[in-house]
């Protein structure tokens, strides 16, 4: 076969997937297995829940002699009802990349050469013991609940600090302190079976038919049944979603607040808002002074009189989205007679106004009363298959503790203290770095305060995916006393820059456990072995607490003198699980997932006991065990027909009101100006985000070469207006500069996303060209979440560059 | 010659859709693939130039039996750095 030849079929098989993506329910070849696929009966199967994004769909994994060569989209499972997006379909072959770390690295000089895993576990170790207050954790939503809970209890119990983040802090963080500002507890009340139910769904910054494919497919279905289900996009940028929607709305960056206020505004001066559900359940909140998450309460008069200057004339100014759409947005919002969803996801969390726009989403939703009934939810979505259950659940965040805890609360650490049995005061009361801190601190040089020493990374590629990385990552590789230890599966942007690598598991290579979007709780069985000596993270953090123990390091012991991590086996014997060959004797898994489930009692986010796990396709929490012994699952939280904490007789009840009468808080959030915006220098806004077909970094995506194929670089969207002025065609290089830095991108004109004029889009899946080192580091006060969706930028004909350089 | 993935999303209409299809098949440049139920149709494009690709993709949009165009991936590959 010719390249030529070859290129027509690479290209026909992308647009057959994207065709197969777009027909989604429909395509009957979608609940088939992959190519890969043999279907003989020697061929196990089994279930686990998909590797990438949070959405959480289920696959049955075909294993033959040790190796994955089947997926199919699980039937059994609720999440996706058998079908999987183009993604899902290839996970298992996410394994098999020719390029698989497979042994321990330690740099010498320029190389990275191969060691023992004793010494590198050794290396980590003396490393943390040079000063364990300087050494940090730096996790992800992809590590596992119980991974993430041992990496926990390893740094808040062994260690007495709080130097632990995780990548979610990039991606979700907003959406946690958004929740807690309004309920006083994390995560939706709703769930998927919303988008079953609702008659309208709202997008805010968001694409779901890229991003949650299989969610937004279950409203495209439905239309296909000839429901009807209008669908309202509001956002940046002209997507895959605006192409199905009734009412596509493009707004100015930053400015989404000011469309949220101006809605609110018609609500109450039209008197269209639900004033009984108001007045049952809900109590008005404005900033404090300090600000604070709690803020001050307010009087309705005092919101109503707050809200007055975002009339839709000053809306439609601030924002570009005309009178007449906000009319209509606040029409449908004021009827009691059809059910709306909101989704959002990134934009409005990767906002240094993204706490205050998670709760102006949430407060129309109780202004209107659409909020507690099968379709009508203000639902955030996550992007990492465990970010909620791993990050959130479980607490690896430098200010929080497992369960909903947080470390600024004396009686939470106390609690912890007692759960984990470390003496009093074990459990630091002073907060550690968050992200950006944390990679601020490793980067600066000692002498100058920067007294994080060691990073310890696992399950994440932060060289990529952190913003404006040449402040936040380079440095520290040029400062002789600083240490980056990463634990990964493939090679990465951060691997190469790494003093110590650590060859992993991934995904059925592994026991696991992981929380997706809506409360659910998945389980799924090791079923291959995995390369090398690639070993669990997990296995990983429980050696490194071991070695500390023998280098008489007293925080790895218990206050009975135990080992933090000591599991007994069946004849009451401890097993050292330490030692590799002896980490699967016991399933280290339910022990950890057991012991965290005591800890999620206080928030009412109640875990069923493992075993039930083993049997479901996951469950959402609280799951509570029933008068037979069965455990059954809530669906809609603080509502009376579902949830079993509400009061009998209540319809709705807010049962962790930060101001502890039952009622969540309708915030006023006033609309303010980005922290960066174009100017006559960089005229252009710069947004940056994802695509179907990878996921997050491409570090496992690039390495299935059907994704890769399909989506083979990073490129430039821009307007056509913009392209023709610029003199630039689709394929043209340019050069996209912002005050951090530059980047030669291909143009991609009239593709699936189309900027509006004066905009740019560059996806960050590809490690070739790092658009992160670009983006701005400005962060959310609250969630210290970054901005990636809005920086100024100016793009120039790369031949016009090299002559201005000559 | 850039090569470009579409996806075409065709109309409910099976007398609009049939006319689509003929006229698509006319073109040499255009390589069609199965459709999915029907609806759904991948094809392939092969044009002198991205500005060519760009314009034949544009015309897909206005062809009476397409509602909507998808622009699956463009490859750059053999494009003159
Ligand atoms: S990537 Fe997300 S939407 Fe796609 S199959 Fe996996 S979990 Fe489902």
């Amino acid at each position: 076969m010719d390249r030529r030849d070859f290129l027509k079929g690479s290209a026909m098989t992308a647009a057959t997937l994207a065709a197969s993506r777009l027909a989604y329910g429909q395509d009957r070849a979608a609940v088939e297995p992959p190519s890969t696929a043999r279907q003989g009966g020697d061929v196990q199967w089994n279930k686990a829940p998909c590797r990438f994004c949070g959405t959480g769909c289920h696959v049955q994994v075909g294993v033959q002699n040790g190796k994955v060569v089947a997926i199919a989209g699980d039937q059994k499972a609720p999440v996706n009802k058998g079908l999987l997006c183009v993604k899902g379909y290839h996970v298992g072959l996410a394994l098999y990349g020719q390029d698989r770390l497979t042994t321990p690295l330690l740099r010498k000089g320029d190389k990275q050469v191969p060691i023992s895993w004793e010494e590198a576990i050794d290396i980590i170790a003396r490393r943390v013991l040079k000063d364990p207050k300087g050494f940090a954790l730096y996790g992800s939503g992809q590590w596992t609940i119980p991974e993430g809970y041992a990496a926990s209890k390893f740094v808040k119990a062994g260690l007495g600090t709080h130097n632990i983040d995780a990548n979610a802090r990039l991606c979700m963080a907003s959406a946690v302190t958004g929740f807690l500002a309004t309920y006083g507890v994390d995560e939706p009340a709703g769930c998927y079976d919303d988008l079953d139910a609702c008659d309208v769904l709202i997008t805010w910054g968001n694409n779901p038919a890229e991003m949650h494919p299989v969610l937004f497919s279950r409203v495209i279905d439905r239309r296909s049944r000839g429901e009807k289900v209008t669908l309202i996009d509001i956002g940046t940028r002209k997507t895959r979603t605006s192409g199905f929607a009734d009412h596509s709305l493009r707004f100015k960056p930053n400015s989404d607040l000011a469309i949220a206020c101006g809605i609110a505004h018609l609500l109450v001066e039209n008197g269209t808002y639900d004033k009984a559900f108001v007045e049952a359940n809900c109590a008005f909140r404005a900033s404090s002074t300090p600000p604070t998450l709690e803020g001050k309460a307010i009087s309705f008069e005092e919101y109503r009189e707050l809200l007055k200057p975002y009339t839709p004339e000053k809306v439609e100014q601030l924002s570009g989205v005309s009178q007449k759409d906000l009319r209509m947005l606040a029409g449908l919002f004021g009827r009691r007679d059809v059910r709306i969803t909101s989704l959002w996801c990134m934009g409005p969390n990767q906002h240094t106004q993204g706490t205050a726009m998670n709760s102006l989403l949430h407060g129309l939703h109780l202004l209107s009363g659409h909020f507690g009934k099968p379709g009508d939810a203000p639902t955030s979505l996550t992007g990492q298959p465990s970010a909620c259950g791993t990050v959130r659940e479980v607490g690896t965040l430098s200010h929080a503790l497992p369960g909903g805890r947080v470390v600024a609360k004396a009686e939470h650490r106390a609690q912890m203290e007692e759960i984990w049995n470390v003496p009093a005061g074990r459990v630091s009361e002073k907060i550690g770095y968050h992200t950006v801190e944390m990679w601020k601190r490793f980067s600066t040089p000692t002498e100058q305060g920067g007294d994080v020493h060691t990073v310890w990374v696992q399950v994440t590629n932060p060289a990529q995916s952190l913003p404006n990385t040449h402040k936040l990552v380079d440095p520290s590789r040029k400062l002789a006393d600083k240490f980056l230890i990463v634990s990964d599966v493939y090679p990465t942007a951060t691997t190469r820059i790494a003093d110590l690598v650590l060859p992993s598991a991934m995904w059925v290579e592994k026991n696991g456990m992981v929380g997706n979007s809506e409360r659910r709780t998945q389980q799924w069985f090791k079923l291959v072995q995995p390369p090398g000596q690639a070993r669990d993270d997990g296995w990983q953090l429980i050696s490194v607490a071991h070695r500390l123990l023998e280098l008489g390091f007293a925080g790895m012991k218990d206050k009975d003198g135990r080992f933090l991590f000591d599991v007994k086996g069946k004849d009451g014997r401890s097993v050292p699980i330490w030692e590799w060959s002896h980490y699967y004797d016991v399933n280290v898994d339910e022990h950890l997932f057991e012991e965290y489930r005591k800890t999620t009692r206080i928030k009412h986010k109640d875990l069923a006991p493992y075993q039930e796990y083993v049997k479901a396709r996951g469950l959402r929490w609280p799951v509570v065990q029933q008068p037979d012994g069965s455990w059954r699952e809530t669906r809609f939280r603080f509502s009376g027909f579902d949830d079993p904490y509400v009061k009998k007789g209540r319809d709705i009840q807010f049962y962790h009101s930060t101001s502890h009468d039952d009622r969540a808080q309708i915030w006023f959030q006033p609309y303010e100006p980005p922290p960066e915006s174009p100017d006559s220098e960089y005229p252009f806004w710069l947004c940056t985000g994802r695509v179907i077909e990878h996921w997050h970094t491409g570090s496992v995506t690039m390495r299935i070469p059907q994704l890769r194929r399909a989506m083979p670089q990073a490129y430039v969207e821009m307007n056509r207006a913009d392209a023709r002025k610029l003199g630039v065609d689709n394929g043209d290089l340019v050069t996209v500069e912002t005050r951090r830095g530059k980047l030669d991108l291909p143009v991609w004109l009239g593709g699936r996303g189309e900027p509006v004029e004066g905009s740019l889009f560059v996806p960050f899946f590809d490690e070739r060209l790092l658009i992160n080192e670009l983006t701005l580091d400005a962060h959310d006060p609250f969630s210290k979440q970054p901005d990636y969706k809005k920086c100024a930028a100016r793009v120039r004909r790369r031949e016009r560059v090299a002559e201005k350089q000559k | 010659m850039p090569i470009s993935s579409l996806v075409l999303t065709l109309d409910a209409s099976p007398e609009s859709r049939a006319l689509a299809l003929s006229e698509l098949a006319r073109d040499p440049r255009i390589t069609l693939g199965p459709p999915v139920e029907g609806r759904w149709l991948p094809v392939v494009t092969e044009t002198a130039s991205p500005y060519e690709g760009e314009e034949l993709a544009e015309s897909l949009r206005e062809l009476v039996g397409v509602s909507f165009v998808d622009v699956v991936m463009v490859d750059f590959s053999e494009e003159e750095r």
